[in-house]
């Protein structure tokens, strides 16, 4: 078991080293590709610094702190952008009718769309996320660092990534049934990031529940970011809760990964 | 010895749905789906040694890539037993793919942007092959398919037969027992089929690799396979030697002549003013004509191709050959027309 999940990652770095090495032939290309890329998200920051020139807090929270939320977003997002890549594309990947290669190899069907894709250029979103973060830091100047809201930190953006992995793959997983559904996907992982980038208690409650409780992408930032800035969470939840987003996104995950299987299974007796 | 491939009854059926026209009739379809049942494989039985070369031939649709599918564990059986290297492909699939190689004529398994070799490399991760016995047999597929020329050329920039090698020797890397080929020389060069299929003959012969191919030329089947089988609607219509069913049902081949236009107004035309060739060589027999061409239909046992020509050329000026071989089409229509499927429970054609 162990050796398997060893031989499986092994096997992962040399198919992503591959990827690497293909795009790196071209390399201004890559460049010019992440510059762009980061240039459109910061881009996309803009608004949030225009609502703050009339407006000095968003129900009380200031611009600095709506930045922190902003830049913990921003580089989970961007983490599961660039290692979710082949789970984005695997529309591609069905319609290709490349799936039927994936199950003819020895190796489990996940690890190799996993593996399919790895886009360097969306090392510009999470650049992005870091400038963003060092702006909130240089606005925050109060914040009491202790050793727990250092590790909150990590805790935030691996959970968050985490979450949006999961709702790439139960996009994936919907392809085999309707082939694609790139924008039923796209509303919860660009408007997922989107909304998880402003404090979540703007939304109404039905949605507030929609992000703790089903597709619980705000475990992933919004709840470590609260415990961070010493903020309560809506629902009277205790905001120790933020060290509990790991298990949260990973039992999401499993979810997601449980569905995966699934739908695999459908593809193998319908062939479509 | 256990057989390679073993399948009793195997079936398959698709439901599709069917989209009713218009917006309003697309609705509906999404609440009230009008399904079609499709019967891609019927009650297929298959027995194929170990070592054996075997060609499933048949028209698009037939039901050759669906069997495949269930041959390999991609696709579950509606019904029927199989075993494949004594696996059940569903459940044990991926052992099943560490034994079984696939080569899909229209679809490569390389990586396009790379360099052949790279891809070659990266499929000893995916298999687990050890070290040694991946770079022998690399030593030895680079020699016996020539893939030193373009080992280090990306394969989006090979030529078709190029890559086709390259997809050859990515299958073989991990020393299956088993190679499934779907239309392996499809849109290659006279030359590049040839090579193919020497290949092909010599891992048959010389690593005992059991061989499966489905193809639409018959030329290939010829070359490689002592058997095969031929399958339509999803049902066996043949199984037995090749030699038997070009017998049979091979019909005839066909060379196109085309001649001199001042020296054929010369010929004697028939009635709709069309040229006739007069006292053709036995066997040969004039089918169409339609000026400057002239279609001669001729069996392949009543004389050699190249007599034909120079008998065409001491009495003709002929400024272009070309030859027709029969079509898989043609040989299932005969099978069909000489009315050998009579009774249901004699579907197939047993030759032995």
């Amino acid at each position: 078991m162990v050796c398997n999940i060893l031989a499986d990652f092994r096997l992962y770095l040399h198919l992503i080293a591959m990827q690497l090495r293909a795009q790196l032939q071209y390399k201004l290309n890559v460049l010019i590709d992440i510059v762009t890329y980061l240039s459109v998200t910061c881009l996309e920051f803009v608004p949030v610094l225009i609502f703050f020139g009339p407006f000095p807090s968003l129900l009380g929270w200031t611009v600095g702190e709506v930045a922190m939320l902003y830049a913990i977003t921003s580089m989970s997002f961007g983490l599961a952008e660039l290692f979710g890549a082949g789970i984005d594309a695997f529309d591609e990947t069905i319609r290709r009718g490349e799936f039927d290669r994936v199950l003819l190899r020895p190796v489990g069907p996940f690890m190799q769309v996993v593996s399919s894709e790895f886009r360097l250029r969306r090392l510009g979103r999470i650049t992005q996320g870091l400038l963003v973060f060092i702006f909130a830091l240089s606005l925050l100047p109060g914040l009491n660092w202790t050793a727990l809201k250092l590790a909150v930190l990590p805790i935030a953006i691996v959970s968050g990534a985490l979450v949006f992995i999961a709702i790439l793959l139960l996009g994936a997983t919907l392809c085999f049934w309707t082939i694609q559904t790139t924008e039923l996907t796209n509303i919860l992982t660009y408007g997922g990031r989107e909304m998880l980038s402003y404090p979540l208690t703007i939304y109404n409650q039905g949605l507030q529940r929609f992000f703790l409780f089903v597709v619980p992408l705000a475990f992933g930032t919004y709840i470590p970011i609260c415990y961070l800035l010493g903020r309560p969470l809506p629902f009277g939840l205790p905001v120790e809760i933020a060290f509990a987003a790991p298990l949260v996104a990973l039992a999401f995950a499993l979810i997601a990964g449980a569905t995966w299987r699934f739908g695999v299974r459908h593809y193998q007796s319908t062939g479509s | 010895m256990e057989a390679m491939i073993e399948a009793e009854g195997l079936s398959k059926t698709f439901r599709v749905a069917r989209r009713r026209p218009g917006l309003l009739g697309g609705l509906r379809s999404v609440v009230d789906p009008q399904v079609r049942i499709v019967h891609a494989v019927r009650d297929l039985s298959l027995h194929i040694e170990r070592g054996e070369m075997i060609g499933l031939v048949g028209p698009n649709g037939a039901g050759k890539s669906t069997t495949i599918k269930m041959l390999t564990g991609i696709l579950v059986p509606t019904g029927g037993r199989v075993r494949v290297a004594g696996l059940d492909p569903m459940r044990q699939r991926r052992e099943l793919a560490s034994r079984i190689g696939v080569v899909f004529g229209q679809r490569s398994q390389l990586w396009w942007d790379l360099p052949l070799i790279d891809s070659l490399r990266l499929l000893r991760h995916l298999y687990r092959v050890p070290e040694k016995r991946h770079s022998d047999n690399l030593a030895r597929l680079r020699n016996m398919l020539d893939l030193d020329e373009f080992l280090d050329t990306p394969v989006r920039q090979l030529s078709l037969g190029q890559r086709m090698r390259g997809d050859l020797a990515a299958a073989l890397l991990h020393d299956p027992e088993l190679l499934y080929l779907d239309e392996p020389t499809i849109g290659l060069d006279v030359v590049a089929k040839a090579r193919i299929r020497e290949f092909l003959l010599a891992i048959n012969a010389g690593q005992g690799v059991t061989v499966l191919l489905t193809t639409h030329d018959m030329d290939d089947v010829e070359t490689l396979c002592p058997r095969m089988l031929i399958i339509d609607h999803g049902r066996k219509l043949y199984d037995g030697g090749v030699t038997e069913i070009r017998e049979r049902f091979g019909g005839e081949r066909m060379l196109i002549a085309v001649l001199d236009p001042v020296e054929i107004a010369a010929i004697p035309h028939d009635a709709q003013d069309q040229p006739v060739l007069s006292d053709l060589p036995e066997g040969v027999h004039q089918v169409q004509a339609e000026a400057p061409r002239i279609w001669l239909a001729f069996s392949r046992d009543s004389l050699p191709v190249h007599e034909l020509v120079a008998w065409l050329g001491a009495r003709y000026r002929l400024r272009d050959v070309t030859f027709q071989e029969p079509e898989i089409e043609d040989v299932i229509r005969r099978i069909y027309e000489e009315g050998l499927l009579l009774g249901r429970d004699e579907v197939s054609v047993q030759v032995s």
